[in-house]
């Protein structure tokens, strides 16, 4: 228990110093082409919204359903890009393609195949979306629920 | 030592911080459960659920990175107090030092030293990963380095020995993979090509009086993958050199050599509105652990490569209850259970009808089909005294498992949406889990989603499936009702009612709530859980029946 204790007081001390920076961590595209997190999302002011999904996550796939009937507004009056980072592991990552396309959606897919960008932003559970301007991660929302999206988009005409 | 190394990481953390250099990254996470006695909930032998030795347990896990030019450190720290959560790896104890790494990384190098977590190709030879519901890190502790001299190739090689409980295995594991992309190399235009191979080498001495078989087993993987337009195809295919196959947990058998192989092969369609996906996997003796004798253990300790059942992972619960798992091992136990492997493969279908035809309405109807099946392989299976078999490259036996849904989600309007969903499965169990009995199941559910609001919502998703023998029948509904964006109150029930012996006839409920902000979640319920198999990404844990409260936190730095 005082182990447990003096975790917890190592881990308030860290939150003190905590910074926000994109982790550089290199990805494959949908074709196979790799892609880094930290130099290819670098456009000057652009807003970069990461969405991790997985073609098992139902509320994953509900949000990038909505995002994608409101982003041509969203891009029209902001300068943002909208990348869909699928975590799917070797089990569903054959699914991604398909879904994607049966979808409809035209969202840049990223693959983290074996998790390495949500481990390096310690994410536990999908859906969660990370907004980047400049490098710096400066908004999360964690989970979706009917109605995020509109938070989101409120929220992101304040960056 | 550990601790030394521990202190010295936080103590140069902090002096670096303090020059106000470097960033400092990572998470938390805490999973706690009060186990509780319920003299209302029975196992198949009648046995009530009665709390364990330490009622009160939890997993936390503590990840800290910093940051500074090309470098960056990380440990984990990692707490099991009172005890573990119920059926995780009695190694998980106390707290302690998990995992550490220092790693340099420029466009063209990258090196890792300390644990680091790899995969080469689809994983079928090495995959090193963290899955903590399932209380699986095997991680490699020692070195790692990639090295990308131009864009069309990346180089990788590792050694190390894998974590397990807070120690690392006996066995030592080496790799090289290359991946070089053609199509970036050759300048074409309109169509991706890349080939990748693999070599992976385990080496364990062992104590086996006259081995016939070599301490190092060595495993080889070549693939490629391929795109055109609309049209794409992938392939891999990997062997394992010849090595005693170990039957029964903690017997290596010195009279049952075998080698291990497994094909993988992909190809799909898929245009705006329409996708189509076919997979094919045969496997055969291939499941490698960095220890021999871990095979078959129920922790997924030492587990050096992945194999995931290649099943569509449905969201309903009760679709869950008669999961896949692949099956890569040899057992020949008697005439009715020789298995040597699996063959067989899925086919997926994805159709958007468009807003505004006759099927869309207004906002569109999506569909989505799956159909999967897997079979023993088959061959000549010799199960007495000597044993051995012989597969046919496509020979099919008996049927382990198959699954056939159709899920269609359909938008009515700006505050209705709601999906329905068909499953009809078939699952060996006697085969599958080398028991008895066999079941066939058909599953309808149905579910919808209402916005009262701008963000109050109410998701509700009924269940029902027709068992034709195992525990048979079950319904189950959930209810969910999210009040804002950041909180949400559940509730759900699973109802075993079509049991033939009426005292088991559980209700397995939960009640809960969660509240999420920024990078934080909070979750807290009460409840019972099902004992079985708990799955994630086709590798399950075996959790027994619990009744209890659960309290889970996570955050992100």
């Amino acid at each position: 228990m005082k182990n447990l204790v003096t975790l917890f007081l190592i881990f308030a001390g860290i939150l003190a110093y905590s910074q926000t920076k994109m982790p550089d961590v290199s990805l494959s595209d949908i074709d196979g082409k790799k892609v880094s997190i930290k130099n290819d999302f670098n456009e000057k002011d652009k807003i970069y919204v990461f969405s991790f999904w997985a073609t098992w996550c139902t509320p994953c796939i509900n949000e990038l359903d909505e995002m994608n009937d409101v982003k041509g507004e969203w891009t029209k009056n902001l300068n943002i890009e909208i990348i869909a980072v699928a975590t799917d592991d070797s089990r569903t990552q054959k699914r991604i393609k398909p879904l994607v396309n049966g979808k409809g959606w035209d969202y840049k897919i990223l693959l983290d195949s074996n998790q390495d960008l949500k481990r390096a932003l310690s994410i536990v559970n999908i859906p969660y979306t990370v907004v980047v301007k400049n490098g710096e991660i400066v908004h999360i929302q964690n989970g979706y629920v009917p109605g995020s999206e509109d938070e989101l988009y409120t929220k992101l005409k304040t960056l | 030592m550990k601790k030394i190394i521990f202190l010295l990481f936080f103590g140069t953390t902090f002096f670096v911080n303090g020059q106000d250099k470097g960033t400092v990254f990572g998470g938390f996470e805490t999973n706690a459960q009060w186990y509780l006695n319920d003299k209302t909930l029975y196992d198949e032998f009648y046995n009530s659920v009665s709390q364990p030795e330490n009622p009160v347990r939890s997993n936390s896990y503590l990840f800290v990175n910093y940051k500074i030019k090309n470098w960056s450190f990380g440990v984990q720290g990692e707490a099991y107090e009172q005890d573990a959560l119920l059926n995780y790896n009695p190694k998980y104890k106390g707290v302690n030092l998990a995992t550490y790494y220092a790693r340099f990384k420029m466009e063209k190098i990258d090196v890792t030293a300390g644990y680091f977590y790899e995969q080469f190709g689809s994983g079928l030879l090495l995959r090193t990963w963290e899955d903590r519901a399932l209380g699986i890190n095997n991680a490699l502790r020692g070195g790692r380095i990639i090295f990308k001299p131009v864009s069309s190739f990346t180089l990788k090689a590792v050694y190390g020995q894998q974590r397990t409980g807070f120690d690392v295995s006996n066995g030592k594991i080496y790799g090289v993979d290359a991946d070089i992309s053609l199509s970036d190399l050759f300048k074409f235009e309109n169509s991706d090509l890349g080939i990748g191979f693999s070599y992976v080498g385990r080496d364990e001495k062992t104590d086996i009086v006259n081995p016939k078989f070599n301490d190092v087993t060595n495993g080889f993987a070549g693939r490629i993958n391929y795109s055109h337009g609309s049209f794409y195809l992938s392939s891999e295919y990997d062997y394992k050199s010849e090595d005693a196959v170990v039957q029964v947990r903690n017997q290596i058998d010195n009279n049952l050599i075998k080698p291990g192989s497994a094909l993988l092969f992909n190809m799909g369609y898929s245009k705006r509105g329409l996708g189509i996906d076919g997979t094919f996997r045969r496997l055969e003796n291939m499941s490698f652990f960095s220890e021999r004798i871990a095979k078959g253990n129920s922790f997924n300790d030492l587990i050096m490569n992945y194999i995931p059942s290649l099943t569509k992972q449905h969201h309903y619960n009760l679709a869950n209850i008669y999961v896949y798992q692949a099956q890569p091992n040899v057992i020949l136990n008697d005439v009715s259970i020789v298995k040597a492997g699996e063959i067989g493969g899925q086919i997926d279908l994805f159709y958007n009808f468009k807003k505004g035809s006759k099927l869309g309405g207004k906002y569109g109807t999506k569909v989505a089909v799956n159909y999967s099946q897997y079979n023993a392989l088959g061959g000549k299976f010799y199960i007495y005294t000597p044993q051995d078999y012989q597969t046919d490259f496509f020979g099919f036996g008996k049927k382990y498992f198959s699954d056939v849904n159709v899920e269609i989600t359909k938008k009515w309007n700006n505050k209705l949406q709601t999906v329905l969903s068909y499953i009809n499965q078939y699952y060996n169990k006697k085969l599958v889990e080398e028991t008895y009995g066999e079941v066939k199941t058909n599953i309808i559910g149905a579910e919808a989603t209402y916005r009262f609001n701008d963000t109050k919502s109410l998701r509700l998703q009924g269940e029902h499936m027709w068992a034709d023998s195992d525990k048979k029948n079950w319904a189950a509904l959930t209810a969910e009702v999210n009040l804002g964006t950041k909180y949400t109150i559940f509730a759900s029930d699973m109802y075993n009612y079509g049991n033939d012996d009426p005292k088991l006839r559980i209700n397995y409920y939960t009640i809960g709530n969660s509240y999420r902000y920024k990078s934080t979640r909070v979750s807290l319920s009460y409840g019972r859980q099902r004992g079985g198999l708990v799955c994630v990404g086709g590798v399950c844990r075996y959790v027994p029946e619990s009744t209890g409260v659960s309290l889970s936190l996570n955050t992100s730095f």
